[in-house]
């Protein structure tokens, strides 16, 4: 097993345990920070990917900005374990079966899905200036266009959240 | 493109004029000329464009003039839309300029979804519709309802995006593309993955023109929103939604043997979306709520026009559109008028606002599909699509089924206005001359597209 493969195997695991964490502990903050440990591992998915400017921005994005404005909302709700609403045992249960048959139906249909169609081309995709360069001739209009989305969502933070 | 940079630079534009313009009523006339403008550039576009696929920005767009006179219906809608009801857009609170910029970049994003193709660009598309809708929903900040409405609407369509984008990265895992033509899933056999991509982006796109059971949102948040927004998303934004529904449907899954695959799901989606549209709306004490209700069941029937597939599905759904569209907008103009938005508050309309009456009844004959209303034909456009495509005869029999329950609900208003007595209360001063004559001018759009198809479908 070649070095990549180690490291690969060794990320998948935490990944998915870390994941599994997020939804299993019942203190938000544990969630978020089982969370964090989740965005890193996959950072190391990119790393190993060879795609450096994914890696940091996942970091810099994700693991920064975003989580440390999770921990800000959960602290400003004070929410923990004892707070948390009790659903009934009708709901829960209708939640794992339609959770549960969606697992089925795609787990069935991803077992036999064929994933080598991807052919791997140059290695070099994920550096900065070869994503420069398609992010500027190829993909400039969704780069120009989603200006516009972000602009309605700050219009949207102004007109909701000023006050009157 | 003039209709992407004229919607989005009128967008900015509004959004700063807002900072320096303190009156609403100028905001609004700029607001107006914006569209006219918009619609003129898009006239001046048409010409460019034929039948066949124009691929613009590396194949990021790809312009016919399906998508072009999809636009120029749209912007026809929303200038009746603003003449209508521009006033009480203006009035839900004090960012006026901000309140029609958001229109405007939503109406980009129905640009976007009619000319798109790329999987990116439908993802912007369908965001750049829907952010600006979250907004507007909770605008009225005085009314708890509003801010229930905008939260639900929030976290329900981050959800749906969240379908969405799992489907589009399965489907580029599975063909290696996110170009809807270069996609070609007909060549080969079929993938498991490629499969599963499909079936989350119909579901997302379902929630997104409020199919069942998808629909959980849609009463709560048509109810909860203004009015005046309601108007808006019930209609353009809806419609908008149908247009990318549609084009992803024909264009990158409709080969026959793609769409064996999902054609069964789209159908029972359909008939719940019908069932379940037409029979909830007969309980509604309230108008509002009732028009939330009909326009669940109209998009049971614009669904007939994606799983047709077919020349007669594209031209109904361009019909479709304007007639739902229209005679959707002119209901809520009237209702905006009414002090009591239950079937009560229309007692004895008909003694007090006959040419309102009046009206809303055209409108709502066109809801119903009475012949001679553009709805009639509109309806008849998308059925007639399914029977040519053959095997959804059942389908058929239960859409004129449901058309005939859902005469009951929009004759019950007409009922109201007309043979009850009462005293309804109507704010007499908004009723001005120009809003009527525009009111029925609609009227008489209504009926001119009901009897004369080709004034649209001519252009195609």
């Amino acid at each position: 097993m070649s070095l990549p493969t180690i490291l690969f195997w060794i990320l998948a695991v935490i990944s998915i345990l870390s994941a599994i964490g997020v939804v299993v502990a019942k203190n938000p903050v544990h969630s978020v920070l089982l969370l964090i440990v989740t965005f890193f591992t996959i950072t190391g998915f990119y790393i190993l990917l060879n795609a450096q400017f994914l890696a940091v921005v996942h970091i810099i994005v994700y693991a920064g900005a975003i989580m440390v404005l999770f921990l800000f909302v959960i602290m400003l709700m004070n929410l923990n374990a004892s707070g948390e609403p009790q659903k009934n045992n009708l709901v829960k249960f209708a939640g794992v079966v339609a959770g549960g048959l969606l697992l089925i139906v795609l787990v069935a249909a991803l077992k036999k899905a064929d994933t080598g169609m991807l052919i791997q081309g140059s290695t070099n995709i994920g550096l900065i200036q070869n994503l420069g360069k398609v992010l500027f001739k190829d993909f400039v209009l969704p780069f120009e266009v989603s200006s516009i989305l972000f602009l309605s969502a700050m219009i949207g933070a102004i007109v909701i959240g000023k006050k009157d | 493109m003039n209709a992407l940079i004229s919607t989005a630079v009128f967008g900015i534009f509004l959004m700063i004029s807002g900072l320096f313009i303190k009156s609403k009523q100028a905001i609004r006339i700029l607001a107006i000329s914006g569209v006219v403008a918009a619609f003129v550039l898009n006239i001046i576009d048409f010409r460019q464009y034929g039948a066949s696929a124009t691929e613009l920005f590396h194949g990021m767009l790809s312009v016919t003039n399906f998508g072009l006179l999809f636009i120029e219906i749209i912007l026809g809608c929303v200038l009746v839309y603003f003449l209508l009801s521009g006033k009480d857009l203006a009035n839900i609170g004090h960012y006026t300029g901000e309140y029609f910029a958001l229109i405007f970049f939503i109406l980009c994003g129905v640009v976007l979804a009619a000319t798109y193709g790329n999987m990116l660009m439908l993802f912007l598309s369908i965001e750049i519709m829907s952010i600006p809708q979250y907004i507007l929903a909770g605008s009225d900040k005085h009314n708890l309802k509003s801010h229930e409405a905008s939260l639900k609407y929030f976290l329900m369509g981050a959800f749906s995006t969240g379908f969405l984008l799992m489907g589009i990265a399965l489907l580029y895992g599975a063909t290696g593309s996110f170009d809807i033509t270069t996609m070609n899933l007909a060549g080969r056999p079929i993938d498991a993955m490629a499969l599963a991509g499909i079936i989350l982006i119909a579901f997302a796109l379902a929630f997104k023109v409020s199919a069942a059971p998808f629909h959980f949102w849609t009463p709560d948040v048509y109810d909860g929103a203004p009015t005046v927004v309601t108007s808006f998303i019930s209609t353009i934004v809806k419609v908008g939604g149908f247009v990318a529904f549609i084009r992803l449907f024909h264009i990158a899954f409709g080969s026959p043997d793609v769409d064996k695959h999902w054609l069964l799901v789209l159908s029972i989606i359909t008939a719940a979306t019908l069932i379940i549209g037409n029979v909830t709306a007969v309980f509604q004490q309230s108008v509002k709520r009732m028009l939330a209700y009909s326009s669940i069941s109209q998009a049971g029937f614009m669904l007939f026009a994606v799983i047709a597939m077919n020349v007669l599905s594209w031209q109904g759904i361009l019909l479709y559109a304007a007639a739902y569209s229209l005679a959707t907008i002119g209901c809520f103009a009237i209702l905006m008028k009414m002090k009591d938005y239950t079937y009560d508050g229309y007692n004895g309309l008909a003694q007090k606002q006959p040419l309102l009456a009046l009206m809303n009844t055209i409108f709502l004959f066109s809801l119903v599909g009475i012949p001679a209303t553009a709805g009639f034909l509109a309806k008849y456009f998308v059925l007639s699509a399914a029977v040519e495509k053959g095997g959804l005869l059942w389908l058929v029999i239960l859409a004129v089924c449901c058309a005939a329950i859902s005469a009951f609900y929009y004759f019950r208003l007409i009922w109201a206005m007309y043979f009850k007595a009462g005293d309804c209360q109507v704010e007499e001063h908004a009723i001005t001359p120009a809003f009527k004559s525009v009111l029925a001018l609609t009227a008489l759009l209504v009926i001119i597209l009901g009897v004369w198809p080709g004034l649209i479908l001519a252009w195609i």
